[in-house]
């Protein structure tokens, strides 16, 4: 299994999916980035100065905490946390972030463009921009900007331009829309740093790549622990980043089950969930295959998630091939059992978790409610909830008991 | 001799009676062929006005089966040489072979599916083989000359030209750069269709000499969108004027060593 899963086919094929269709305007543009990829993502200097990056800048290796008091209250597995939120910039989109920019900047770009859910791509993208030296455009939808309105402040603060994306539900999939269309304009200067392990050959790879040090350094802190190794794994998936991240290095140990949540919004009906896996069929959307959410004509259904960073009707191309191999279980976690999960650990470990991550917590939490006591579950989490507490106060705000 | 122009037009915009009539004026106004465009919520090389045209088109209930009714209605009436042309996700989903064999029936002269492309095209150019339809490859000004000679070693009948870099739409500056581009083309004996942008009867003259048909759609996108007066002979009108004699030209294969914006 370990090469077949580790690594897509030069043509960036995961099984059947991945690939890139592309209008042939951006298919050498692409194709000089695989290039350049392939030349530097094995080269010390590279390497090096990412791994400075990694430790200095983001505050990597990020602690593992044993969430005591939850796994109590659940009464079932141990239940352990891989802080992803405690990056700089406060999410795991940092880690491919920096890699981005710092590949973009040794292609001479002047620019990095990319579309944004929640903000956490659009912030971590600026703040890797800012401090690398180069231009940042952030495409994102209008409901998202006033949704997420800290993190566009972030993003101003940070020096970049956020483009209010006003076409279809004025989410993620238009605001992908959008920029890849600023960025066909202009693919000789600019650098489409795409936000997780979507798109086209090699953004999967190598966004997956960047995001590969989560689980390296979770299987090292792990190692210490009693049998050495998790049972379980959980992480959310909108488009996949964090949950490749944390699943990548434990993929050929075969003992370790592997969960990925994805958003059933608020029912299953259509426009009202963004569970890909669970409810799509294969596709081609955005340059690439994948499991996508879409009607019988081909056109991609509305989405919807109270997580703007998981709303995406389509999922990386490796999910879709970890899917039909079955060596990860993709399960569904709705509104109301992530909004649950968000004060659960807010209150009973101190930790106010985004969104997103919200939706692997509320798994885990049920997960290990059905386990016996002797097992672990190590969940990524992959964001905290600051940005998002405008929006809970709002919303939530009479249910839970904060107005 | 009036230049040979294909016609962009998006199937069931902005309805579905309404895109016949339209392909009507097309054919009275003087065109040679008509590309037929099957609307895809997420297309990746479409500009503002397109796009927008067919969202209309997928919000008035555009379906597959229906495209394939208005092109075999254009081809039964108007006898013109007809085009499909999607985005990848549109015939695979219906299935790549049901699709191709389906257009390969009603007499349609090739597909351009511009996501499709050689090395990832999912078996669409050997389907076009078993079905003996042309499947039109996508070439632009920065296609690498080795991958230009890869396309044209499968001796496509067609070849499409995309003549400027970016999405359709938008202006076409015809440069040196084209000229070149489109004579080295020409030489290799496919019927060059070259387009995106082209939207005066100058641009059409100019380019004529170096292709077998200039492509228009934008333009006509434009014209439907206006709400003065009878649309549909304005689009007669408008195919007229582009498709004008070609003596009327000026500039023909002559000096392009300036560039010549003749946008509008």
């Amino acid at each position: 299994m370990s090469t077949m899963v580790k690594t897509p086919n030069k043509e960036g094929y995961f099984g059947e999916y991945g690939g890139s269709f592309l209008p042939p305007d951006l298919q050498p543009v692409m194709d000089e980035i695989t290039k350049t990829y392939n030349e530097i993502r094995n080269s010390p200097g590279f390497q090096e100065e990412l791994t400075a990056l990694y430790q200095d800048y983001v505050g990597r290796p990020s602690p593992i905490f044993y969430a005591k008091n939850l796994s109590k209250k659940m009464g079932g597995a141990q239940i352990y946390l891989k802080r992803e939120d405690l990056n700089h910039t406060g999410a795991h989109k940092i880690n491919h972030c920096l890699g981005e920019v710092l590949l973009a900047k040794k292609m001479g770009k002047k620019k990095v463009i990319a579309e944004t859910g929640a903000g956490q791509h659009g912030v971590a993208l600026a703040t890797a921009a800012a401090l690398l030296g180069l231009e940042c455009d952030i495409y994102m939808g209008e409901v998202d900007i006033a949704k997420e309105h800290p993190n566009v402040i972030r993003m101003k603060i940070l020096g970049a331009k956020v483009v209010p994306v006003k076409s279809g539900l004025k989410t993620l999939k238009e605001a992908v829309d959008e920029a890849f269309g600023a960025y066909v304009q202009d693919p000789v200067t600019q650098f489409y740093a795409i936000g997780s392990v979507v798109g086209p050959h090699p953004f999967p790879m190598m966004v997956r790549d960047f995001q590969t040090i989560v689980g390296i350094e979770a299987k090292e802190q792990f190692s210490k622990s009693p049998g050495g190794l998790p049972d379980n794994l959980v992480a959310c998936v909108g488009g996949g980043s964090n949950a490749l991240g944390l699943f990548t290095a434990f993929m050929d140990d075969e003992s370790v089950k592997m969960y990925g949540a994805e958003p059933s919004g608020k029912s299953f009906k259509k426009g009202e969930h963004a569970a890909t896996m669970t409810l799509g069929k294969p596709g081609i959307i955005h340059g690439f295959k994948c499991y996508l959410l879409q009607d019988d004509e081909g056109n991609p259904d509305p989405v919807y998630s109270v997580a703007s960073g998981l709303d995406y009707p389509g999922v990386g191309p490796e999910h879709s091939y970890l899917k039909d191999i079955e060596r990860v279980e993709y399960t569904t976690v709705n509104d109301k059992e992530a909004i649950d999960a968000f004060f659960e650990l807010s209150r009973e470990e101190g930790i106010i978790p985004a969104l997103e991550s919200a939706h692997a917590v509320a798994y885990a939490l049920k997960l290990a409610a059905e386990l016996p006591k002797d097992k672990t579950i190590l969940m990524n989490l992959s964001g905290r909830g600051d940005k998002d507490i405008d929006f809970i106060a709002e919303k939530y705000g009479e249910e839970y008991g904060i107005l | 001799m009036k230049n040979r122009l294909m016609c962009h037009l998006i199937a069931n915009y902005p309805d579905f009676n309404k895109s016949f009539e339209i392909a009507e004026a097309l054919a009275r106004g003087g065109a040679d062929s008509i590309e037929v465009q099957f609307p895809f919520s997420d297309p990746s090389a479409d500009g503002p006005y397109i796009l927008k045209a067919c969202d209309i088109a997928l919000k008035n209930g555009f379906t597959v089966d229906k495209g394939f009714d208005l092109v075999r209605r254009i081809v039964n009436i108007t006898k013109l040489d007809v085009f499909i042309m999607s985005y990848a996700n549109i015939p695979y989903t219906r299935g790549l072979e049901s699709f191709v064999k389906e257009s390969a029936s009603i007499g349609i002269r090739g597909l351009i599916i511009p996501d499709l492309t050689l090395n990832n095209d999912e078996g669409l150019i050997e389907l076009g083989e078993k079905y003996t339809i042309p499947i039109i490859p996508v070439i632009t000004l920065t296609t690498p000359q080795e991958r230009i000679d890869a396309i044209l070693s499968i001796q496509p009948e067609y070849v499409y030209a995309v003549l400027r870099k970016g999405i359709t739409g938008e202006s076409t500056e015809i440069t040196n750069e084209n000229i070149t581009f489109l004579k080295n083309l020409s030489q290799e004996g496919v019927k060059v269709l070259g387009g995106f942008g082209i939207n005066s009867r100058e641009q059409v003259n100019s380019l004529a000499p170096y292709l077998f048909t200039s492509v228009a759609g934008t333009v006509f996108v434009k014209e439907i969108e206006k709400e003065t007066g009878d649309m549909i002979n304005r689009i007669e009108v408008l195919t007229a004027s582009l498709v004008t004699d070609q003596s009327t030209t000026t500039s023909k294969g002559g000096d392009f060593s300036s560039s010549i914006n003749i946008c509008r």
